[in-house]
């Protein structure tokens, strides 16, 4: 069964262009044309996937993002947006869409987008059916020296410690932990947890694995935890 | 040296002067007296003396040693003075001193004559015969016979001579002379400093309270230049000036209001209209995007469409639809810089900065070019300091600290990756590019270095200008122009982080742009 996909943009011609690339992937597709009209229509009968246009009459994007967190949908959002500040992003990602994409994009890049969202989607929620059926295969905790990862908990201790993270820290970290030894570049780490393939986002993995060493690592400028491999990636030390 | 402290020693140095001056005056107002006095006392006494006795030079030439003993009484209370006789050359006949006179000594005959004859000149110095000199007051009156032989000729002189003290004596309280130095000279002297000192304290005072407002406008004005234009703006309109007095200092202080008004109004047009334009640029951007995200979706619909039916259209309008597409992407690329360009100039706009090792960060955007670099036959590099050193012992991995800054890593990557793209666009096949980074003198240097064509140097100066577009340089890759904002970005970037951007280039060589970050502290 094709995924539902439900679009939400003001401008006609875009939409137009939206639907007919998204049909022509195979999803089925519906459209709106302002915020009110996405959120009663998702209230209704909910879609796999919504792709909301930032600015829009009556309610924009944010808005709906908020309203239909507030009421329990995990339907993932892919926002798009004129503006390209790191301030929208953030907002955007903190208000519960789950990526992004600056006006003009390809339609590839959004196709792939849209894909990468839904295999998440799914993903969790067989994760989430295992759970439930209490057959776990995941494992039910990582070990690495000091390091202890319970996924199910989504908790990390360190060194006894019980350390808090932001959902993506936590899947960077585990996707490493997971891995240990084997080293990741930017790019590969940008698509296994973000789910991005577009080029350009890279600094984000950047930016995350100076937060997991600012908030593992004894001096951040040494690491001995996630260490670099210069000119190939990262990757966590081998369990000792 | 302030103006302050010139004005005081100023009025210091006239205080002292004037004080010596008046001084010397009175001194020397006080010594005419003296010798007025004196010579006038002593003519007086000689005239009466002379007209007294008839027989004077009859007595000398009769009973000398008896002369002798009366010229000596006519002095006996005059312990400083001394009376001779006078031969008419001049030659000492007869002293009522004791003193061996020089046989041979002449008293000279000028001041004798001028005394005689000017009787009403106010004093005369002349030879002091025990001494030889002429420092002292001299009375003379002409002596005559008493009968008269021939005529009434002169046949010698009564000569007094009268010390008014100025030369040193014998005597502690000798005259009135020292009685002035000692009266008025050690305690006067003191007053005259005292006088002095308090004058200038005085004028001193007077001076800062003078000066005072000179001083809050210079104060006022240090603010502004520290603080800029808006200083003193916002909490109260005039607090950053002085209240203006009536004097010189409040008409400077006024024009000072009217000039720093007329800055605050030109200043805030000059924002107002920068503000303008960046919004007009950002807006121009926000709304450009919508109409070409539109034309590229139709376009790549359009290529896509064709890619998966095979020949429904010629070859020629496919290259069509190719050359729309790609002239589109490059329009959006554009406008996306424009927007980005103004949302990088806002005031508002902060950085996100974090710690990071730069080093590392250049490895990864090798990583990121490096299946592009590959495919056009560029080798491209991240070079470590460290690599030409061996294994290294720990200590001197310390001697060359790792390149730390704090740096907004998005935006950071994102001058670096727009050098790295400008680089690849001029690169011939073989070239190579490196990137580097190492610390000198605290500050974080980031270099990309390529061996490409290089950079005429008539465009160096302007390279990093906004839309400058070189006439030499056109990117073989692309046939663009170097024109954009890639490099106005970068320079952008570099400003916001505190640092720098400067580029050599040696035609046909390579080219080298240097960013320059303040270190981590």
């Amino acid at each position: 069964m094709p995924a539902h996909i439900l679009v939400a943009e003001d401008q006609t011609d875009i939409r137009d262009l939206l639907v007919m690339n998204l049909r022509g992937a195979g999803y089925e597709v519906s459209a709106v044309g302002d915020g009110e009209q996405a959120l009663a229509r998702q209230l209704e009968s909910p879609a796999d996937l919504l792709v909301l246009d930032l600015m829009m009459p009556r309610m924009d994007g944010l808005e709906v993002c908020k309203a239909l967190r507030a009421k329990g949908s995990a339907a993932p959002i892919l926002m798009l947006t004129a503006k390209s500040t790191e301030l929208d992003r953030v907002l955007g990602l903190e208000l519960g869409a789950d990526d992004y994409l600056t006006k003009p994009f390809s339609l590839a890049e959004l196709l792939a987008r849209v894909k990468a969202l839904l295999r998440r989607a799914d993903l969790l929620a067989a994760a989430q059916a295992n759970n439930a059926s209490g057959q776990q295969k995941v494992l039910s905790s990582i070990r690495n020296g000091e390091l202890e990862i319970l996924p199910a908990k989504r908790q990390v201790r360190y060194r006894g410690e019980a350390i808090d993270f932001t959902a993506l820290e936590f899947d960077l970290l585990l996707h490493f932990a997971s891995h240990p030894g084997h080293v990741f570049s930017r790019a590969q780490l940008l698509n296994a947890v973000w789910g991005y393939t577009h080029d350009g986002y890279e600094h984000t993995v950047t930016t995350h694995i100076n937060r997991l060493r600012a908030k593992l690592e004894a001096d951040p400028m040494r690491p001995e935890l996630i260490l670099t491999a210069r000119g190939a990636g990262y990757k966590m030390r081998d369990s000792p | 040296m302030t103006v302050r402290l010139k004005l005081a020693l100023t009025i210091f140095a006239t205080g002292i002067v004037t004080a010596l001056l008046v001084i010397a005056a009175v001194i020397y107002a006080f010594q005419r007296f003296e010798h007025e006095t004196t010579y006038r006392r002593g003519t007086a006494f000689l005239g009466r003396v002379v007209a007294n006795n008839d027989y004077l030079f009859e007595t000398f030439e009769s009973e000398p040693d008896k002369f002798r003993g009366w010229l000596r009484n006519m002095v006996l209370f005059e312990p400083d003075t001394q009376l001779y006789l006078l031969a008419l050359d001049g030659a000492v006949l007869a002293t009522s001193g004791s003193a061996k006179i020089a046989p041979d000594f002449k008293v000279a005959l000028k001041p004798v004559l001028q005394a005689i004859g000017q009787p009403d000149a106010a004093y005369v110095m002349g030879d002091d015969p025990e001494r030889m000199d002429a420092n002292a007051v001299v009375a003379v009156q002409p002596v005559r016979r008493a009968t008269m032989q021939a005529g009434d000729a002169v046949v010698g002189y009564l000569y007094l001579v009268l010390h008014t003290g100025q030369l040193p004596s014998s005597e502690p309280n000798d005259g009135r002379w020292a009685a002035l130095r000692m009266s008025f000279g050690r305690p006067a002297l003191g007053l005259i400093l005292a006088i002095v000192t308090v004058t200038t304290l005085a004028a001193v005072l007077i001076i800062v309270s003078v000066t005072r407002p000179l001083q809050r406008l210079t104060d006022a004005v240090a603010t502004i230049s520290q603080r800029g234009l808006d200083a003193g703006l916002t909490d109260a309109p005039q607090s950053a000036l002085p209240p203006a007095t009536r004097d010189e200092f409040g008409q400077l202080t006024r024009a000072f209001e009217m000039m720093l008004a007329t800055l605050r109004k030109q200043w805030g047009e000059l924002r107002r209209l920068d503000h303008f334009r960046r919004e007009g640029v950002s807006n121009l951007s926000h709304d450009l995007r919508s109409p070409l995200t539109a034309t590229v979706a139709c376009l790549e619909t359009l290529d896509a469409r064709w890619g998966h039916h095979g020949s429904e259209a010629g070859a020629d309008d496919r290259r069509l639809v190719e050359v729309a597409l790609r002239n589109t992407r490059n329009a959006a690329r554009l406008v996306q810089s424009l927007g980005d360009l103004a949302k990088l100039d806002e005031p508002e706009f902060k950085l996100h900065a974090e710690v990071v090792d730069v080093g590392e960060l250049l490895d990864d955007i090798a990583v990121r070019f490096a299946e592009r670099a590959a495919k056009q036959g560029v080798e491209l590099v991240a070079e470590h300091a460290a690599d030409e050193m061996r294994p290294l012992p720990f200590a001197e991995r310390a001697a060359s600290p790792p390149p730390v800054a704090a740096v907004d890593i998005e935006l950071f990557e994102r001058a670096i990756a727009n050098l790295v793209d400008n680089a690849l666009k001029f690169c011939p096949r073989g070239a190579r590019i490196a990137l580097a980074a190492q610390v000198r003198d605290g500050k974080v240097e980031v270099s990309v270095a390529d061996t490409g064509p290089g950079i005429a140097a008539a465009d160096l100066p302007h390279l990093f200008d906004r839309f400058y577009q070189s006439r030499q340089s056109v990117a073989p890759a692309t046939g663009e122009g170097g024109k954009g904002l890639g490099l106005a970005i970068v320079k952008r970037i570099a400003e916001l982080h505190n640092g720098a951007v400067s580029v050599a280039s040696v035609p046909g060589e390579g080219t080298k742009v240097l960013l320059s970050l303040p270190g981590n502290p």
